[in-house]
């Protein structure tokens, strides 16, 4: 099992402003998209990996997007170093899970 | 991993995942714990159960729920020391590994 690089992530308000975050945080820096939750009563979170400063930029600048289109941001983290056992925690999100199968899938 | 109330149980209980992700993060590493369960149970509430010795688990939930509380909304934190054995079974159908 590989084990995260630094994350980042954040948490909003609905599919709009996630989608919005999530562009933002990935042209900002480069990071990848690892994960991607609906948590419920639309709280919606997405994780990003990468280096620590990467995952520091991208999460700045998911905040500033999401701000700037009137939402709020109910919460962000950038974790430098994650503990090996959060692997088990994201990998439960992982699109590669959520999506449908595509032909030519294994 | 099946946990049967051998030892300690600390929970930490927060609004969304991002909270519960940092919180996991400092829990494990605060002290000699392992996370045992995880889970998204709905409402907005994400729960993260780790075991260990009582002392261990007591500074990792303090750890954990201080953390939690400093980026998002800390919602509940226990520690129970010797649960029965139907705790752990609860605690079980949450397992982390499934």
């Amino acid at each position: 099992m590989k084990t995260y690089e630094a994350i980042g992530a954040i948490e909003t308000f609905g599919l709009v402003f996630v989608l919005e975050a999530c562009d933002a945080m990935c042209k900002a820096a480069n990071v990848e998209l690892v994960g991607y939750e609906n948590v419920a009563s639309g709280y919606i979170s997405v994780i990003v990996q990468g280096d620590v400063a990467a995952c520091q930029s991208a999460v700045e600048a998911g905040i500033k997007a999401v701000e700037q289109l009137g939402a709020k941001v109910y919460s962000s983290v950038v974790i430098a170093s994650p503990h090996g056992d959060l692997n088990k925690m994201i990998d439960r999100y992982q699109l590669s899970n959520l999506l449908p199968a595509e032909e030519g899938d294994a | 991993m099946r946990y049967r109330g051998e030892e300690a149980l600390g929970l930490v209980e927060t609004i969304g995942l991002v909270p519960a992700l940092k919180a996991a993060d400092e829990m494990l590493k605060a002290a000699n714990v392992e996370l045992i369960s995880y889970e998204n149970i709905g409402s907005t509430l994400v729960t993260v159960m780790i075991k260990g010795d009582i002392a261990a688990v007591e500074a990792s939930v303090a750890a954990g729920a201080k953390a939690a509380d400093e980026i998002g909304t800390l919602t509940a934190q226990n520690v129970m020391p010797r649960p029965i054995s139907y705790v752990g079974d609860i605690v079980s159908v949450h397992d982390i590994d499934q």
